[in-house]
């Protein structure tokens, strides 16, 4: 089995000013690649997903590419 | 209980103690080669935590259109932190990005900068400051965000430059990377090159050595043969 990412980090918190660690989960689109794919845990895509959106409506990311 | 923070990578670890009380010695971090591992940023300040129980930290991001006159860039910022400190503020840190580029059109800019401010503030408090930042003049977009626990400000501006550095140093080693690729095939298609010429002049040269030896031989047995003490 393959380990979160996240969690071989023990990340506690997700940033969305951290541009360079959210882009690696984005794809072409700007959509957030699923869990299935990104083999993240439940727990990181949530966290992933609250960055991501705050960083959308900042402007530091797009909604759609 | 007694909780201990330290930091690993860009993010903050947490480790909570329920028996002991003294502070753990951390253990040393295996340095694990990982893809993203230049994106993380280091510079971390000091941890957040409020002085009195009625407030809390709060962190402001406010997004200011970039091509404005420096006049109007200081009435908004001014303006802000006026409201910042009406609301019984107490500012811990700001950091101000400088022009960046947004990834859509914002009210007519494609452009922004944006400020991130961290506040003590009083919950009660911030939903009028949220009402008062929509009415400011000049701000695009602004979010109010309650950090976590343990959670370290950092400074992104000179996250941002270092980025920049490293995305330019990647480039660079990633192209010297190329040309050397380019020229260990050369090389090998010349080493190829050679060893097909090779062969040929060797097949030319041989002849004349086994010419020799059997020159060698038949005289050696025209010698055994012309022998008299032969007995056959």
């Amino acid at each position: 089995m393959k380990q979160c990412p996240f969690c071989q980090k023990s990340v506690q918190y997700i940033d969305y000013k951290d541009y360079p660690t959210m882009k690696s989960y984005i794809d072409y689109f700007g959509n957030i690649m699923k869990r299935y794919y990104s083999g993240v845990c439940l727990r990181h895509q949530k966290m992933l997903k609250t960055a991501v959106e705050r960083a959308r409506f900042m402007g530091m990311l797009a909604y759609r590419k | 209980m007694h909780s201990v923070t330290f930091q690993r990578g860009s993010f903050f670890c947490r480790i909570l103690l329920t028996s002991t009380n003294k502070p753990l010695t951390l253990p040393p971090l295996i340095s694990q080669p990982h893809a993203r591992d230049w994106a993380l940023p280091t510079n971390h300040m000091p941890e957040l935590a409020a002085t009195s129980e009625d407030t809390r930290v709060y962190e402001i991001c406010v997004l200011l259109p970039y091509p404005l006159s420096q006049k109007e860039e200081e009435q908004a910022q001014k303006e802000i932190e006026k409201l910042l400190s009406e609301a019984s503020g107490k500012q811990i840190a700001k950091d101000a990005w400088g022009r960046r580029g947004l990834a859509y059109r914002i009210g007519g800019f494609d452009e922004g900068n944006f400020i991130v401010y961290h506040y003590e503030l009083n919950p009660e408090q911030i939903k009028e400051l949220d009402e008062n930042l929509r009415i400011v003049k000049n701000v695009l977009r602004h979010m109010i965000v309650k950090p976590p626990k343990g959670y370290q400000i950092v400074q992104y501006s000179e996250q941002y430059e270092q980025w920049q550095k490293e995305r330019v140093q990647a480039e660079e080693t990633r192209k010297q990377h190329r040309e050397e690729e380019l020229k260990k095939k050369m090389l090998e298609r010349q080493k190829r090159q050679t060893k097909r010429a090779a062969p040929k002049k060797e097949a030319v040269e041989e002849p004349t050595p086994k010419e020799e030896g059997r020159e060698k031989l038949t005289a050696e047995i025209d010698k055994l043969i012309a022998d008299d003490e032969l007995e056959i």
